[in-house]
């Protein structure tokens, strides 16, 4: 008997210490979570927890998402780059990555300091006027900027609607009033009580009042028409160059092993085309997006130049 | 349409669903730390795998319960378990400490369950009217009801109006901490990126009320070693009660249905709101604050109003009325129905189905909130020795759950010391957290308003809404004033 319980222990024992030093490619042996940086509830945290609940085969001792808010994001992702780079923190990234440090807001977050895995979703600005407005298109209403000072509602001051309102104004050469608000549902309803002449929020999200034929959508800030809404054109079809859009990716600390990085991209990639993904980015009124870590890497630089112009000049 | 309506609102499981979300709603309010939107949107992801009709009644199950349960510990521990509770807390927690802890919760109960069927009413029978008020305000409206809104410190700040104000002025300071929503300017936050998006209020509030409470205790156990148990004589509210009842939940959850309509303003306005006007309006209002029954049943009736309010935006527009109708939003797109007008339209067996719902989630709260009145009272026998700690605990695991950051937990230590303070000197804080609440709504509005009207003064009297809160504002300074010197001609005659 007690031949057995040591000849146990020491099998154990040789057994750990096996896959101790089986380890070092054993990815993933650790729950790891996803930090998302907005808050429960909100279009990033249900994408990511879709995505999580895709990426659990994957993932067998589990998968999480985590809410870490504050500061527009840079809390969050600030917190999300500074984990340890094994692997077992992703960080959910956005366009505030590349926009909040160029206005001073971002604390200490550098999209430099993350290694970018995928994107998975995209979202583009729409220039949405009331059902009733007298603009029935884009020209209509810019050709009245020129002259009359217009109220574009937004979703706070140096937020990517609001960068939208100032891309839209620039392109056009006209000048708006920007009219801040908590977050895009409050400029939603402010134009729905008809107290603003347009808002620049996403397609997303003026969409269900869109349909219900409450507002109109004369153009979208996208480079492409969009899936959802393909009678509407965009502006750059209307001679305004000009696209801006918003869109979630995942992302991890520089110094994390490659081994890792390709194993998280590989999986990122394979759960955003499955099945389940898909159904629920339906649903849930988000456009699938997927871009690969060199394309990604290459986006957000081209993002932090264009919005550094683009703030600096506010 | 209605039988297929009620088909799927009490199919069993939807049912059941429903009474576990509302019990679990009570319990999350009246844990200090844990609001109401922290416990829809922990019960959100589950939702995902059920259908239309099972995701939605649950949420609003919490919803309900969570509104409703906040009041307990209000009133039993003098530490409102979420933000709407706070007005109940400081009157409930007086008759609390006088041995009417029962009929306190009594009063609470039925004075929520009635606020809550009155709301559904209003959203069953006018929503599309409602919602049609509600899209008349723009800033200056929202302005005007901030500020009203303020003008109710007077009304809780107990012993000295003047040290109300001044706390009062101290929550809109630190409200003004973080970055702008203006300007997008970081105002005093010392470069620390905590504090960008400024003072989350809910850490304020741990603080302020349960943490220093516990402070408190810690105190007294060292004193005294061990208080005697109080117990609990009565749990149906008294005879001469029901009346009582009766009117405020009339007059007050009418009123937190109007409030819960408007957007972005929800049920810890509501409730203060109706604690300031149920004080104006009472004959005895100098009794508020010793435990007086009106000042539990306007708030809770209020607070529980706004529960059917705020789904009228969600619903007939599509916009949220509050931060939990915010998650609805989500968790009914998440199941490919679009909230808003198409709503009634195209899914009307969805919407008739959240109508009997919430109907019937109030039933649930009525139920599991009387059958249990004894049970929730056992807590003032448990010693402090045992109680103090888990409140303790209670507050550091609320805290550091809200946003997952410590720097939270830092955040309600401080204002728990400085509560504590607040205590020995005997100021109330709820001041404080009134301004916290609308001292960013008044300054934001104020400017977007004159942004709005490049910078014409006159906007701010442009609208009759305007002009109703305004004569309100007016009253509710000079009322008092004047009943004073009614009063004092009175005595002279």
């Amino acid at each position: 008997m007690k031949n057995k319980i040591k000849s146990l222990l020491i099998s154990s024992l040789v057994i750990t210490s096996a896959t101790m030093s089986y380890a070092a490619n054993n990815y993933p042996e650790n729950a790891v979570r996803i930090i998302v940086p907005y808050s429960a509830g909100g279009g990033s945290d249900s994408v990511s927890r879709a995505l999580a609940e895709a990426l659990k085969p994957k993932f067998p001792e589990g998968i999480a998402v985590e809410n870490r808010t504050g500061g527009a994001g840079s809390v969050g992702m600030s917190y999300g780059m500074h984990a340890k780079p094994n692997g077992e923190t992703i960080t959910m990234v956005a366009p505030e990555l590349v926009m909040l440090p160029h206005s001073g807001n971002g604390g200490d977050i550098d999209y430099k300091k993350f290694k970018h895995l995928a994107i998975v979703n995209s979202g583009y600005a729409a220039i949405t006027v009331p059902a009733d407005s007298p603009y029935q298109t884009l020209d209509s209403l810019l050709n009245d900027a020129k002259d009359k000072n217009l109220l574009f509602g937004n979703s706070g001051t140096g937020s990517i609607w609001h960068i939208a309102g100032v891309g839209m104004e620039k392109a056009a050469e006209v000048e708006f009033t920007h009219i801040p608000f908590k977050g895009s549902s409050a400029a939603i309803t402010s134009l729905l009580g008809k107290h603003l002449d347009a808002v620049s929020v996403s397609y997303a999200e003026v969409a269900s009042q869109v349909d219900a034929g409450l507002l109109r959508t004369l153009a979208v800030l996208a480079p492409h028409r969009l899936i959802d809404a393909p009678n509407i054109p965009t502006a750059k079809e209307l001679g305004y160059d000009v696209a801006i859009g918003t869109w979630r990716g995942y992302s991890v600390p520089l110094e994390t092993p490659d081994y890792i990085v390709n194993y998280l991209t590989d999986a990122i990639l394979e759960a955003a085309e499955s099945d389940e993904f898909k159904t629920f980015m339906a649903v849930s009124n988000n456009d699938i997006d997927i871009i690969g870590p060199e394309e990604f890497e290459k986006k957000v630089q081209r993002e932090d130049t264009f919005y550094a112009e683009l703030i600096s000049g506010l | 349409m209605i039988i297929d309506a009620l088909l799927l609102a009490l199919q069993p499981s939807v049912l059941l669903y429903m009474f576990l979300g509302v019990a679990g709603g009570i319990f999350i309010g009246c844990l200090p730390g844990l609001t109401t939107t922290m416990g829809v949107a922990l019960v959100l992801p589950i939702t995902f795998g059920m259908d239309a009709a099972h995701s939605i009644l649950l949420l609003i199950g919490v919803y309900v319960g969570a509104v409703y349960g906040g009041s307990i510990s209000a009133i039993l521990l003098n530490t409102p378990g979420t933000p709407a509770s706070a007005a109940t807390a400081i009157d409930g927690h007086a008759m609390a400490a006088r041995g009417e802890a029962g009929r306190a919760l009594g009063i609470s109960t039925i004075s929520s369950f009635l606020g809550g069927i009155i709301s559904c009413f209003f959203l069953i029978l006018i929503s599309p009217y409602l919602a049609e008020f509600a899209l008349q305000f723009s800033a200056p409206e929202f302005f005007m009801l901030a500020v009203f809104g303020l003008c109710i410190i007077s009304s809780i700040s107990g012993r000295s109006v003047l040290i109300g104000f001044l706390c009062g002025a101290f929550g809109v300071l630190i409200a003004t901490i973080g970055i702008d929503d203006i300007s997008g300017v970081a105002r005093f936050t010392f470069g620390n990126i905590n504090l960008f998006s400024g003072v989350n209020f809910i850490p304020v509030m741990i603080g302020l009320f349960a943490m220093s409470q516990a402070f408190v205790a810690v105190e007294e156990m060292t004193k005294e070693g061990r208080l005697e148990a109080k117990k609990v004589t009565r749990v149906l509210p008294l005879k001469e009660d029901w009346r009582m009842i009766f009117k405020n939940s009339s007059i007050f959850g009418t009123l937190g249905t109007f409030i819960g309509s408007i957007p972005g303003v929800g049920a810890d306005i509501a409730s203060f709101i109706a604690y300031g006007q149920s004080k104006s309006l009472s004959k005895e209002s100098e009794k508020y604050g010793t435990g007086v029954t009106d000042a539990i049943s306007a708030p809770e009736s209020a607070n529980n109003g706004v529960t059917g309010g705020a789904l009228i935006p969600m619903l007939t527009l599509g916009v949220p009325g509050d931060a939990v109708a915010a998650i609805m939003i989500g968790a009914l797109t998440v199941q490919g129905l679009q909230p808003g007008p198409l709503l009634f339209q195209n899914n009307t067996e969805v919407v008739y189905a959240i109508f009997i719902g919430l109907l019937v989630a109030n039933v649930f709260m009525l139920c599991i909130g009387l059958s249990s009145v004894r049970l929730f009272t056992r807590v003032l026998i448990v010693p402090k020795s045992v109680l103090t700690p888990i409140i303790f605990l209670l507050c550091f695991v609320g805290s550091y759950s809200l946003a997952n950051n410590f720097f939270d937990v830092i955040v309600m230590f401080i204002f728990g010391v400085f509560g504590y303070f607040l205590k020995k000197i005997e100021v109330s804080p709820s001041p404080i957290i009134l301004g916290l609440i609308l001292g960013p709504m008044a300054e934001s509005n104020f400017r977007r308003a004159l942004l709005m009207s490049r910078g014409e003064y006159d906007t701010f009297f442009s609208t009759g809404i305007s002009w109703f809160f305004f004569i309100l504002i007016l009253i509710s300074i000079f009322f008092p004033l004047l009943k004073k010197v009614i009063s004092k001609l009175k005595s002279a005659n």
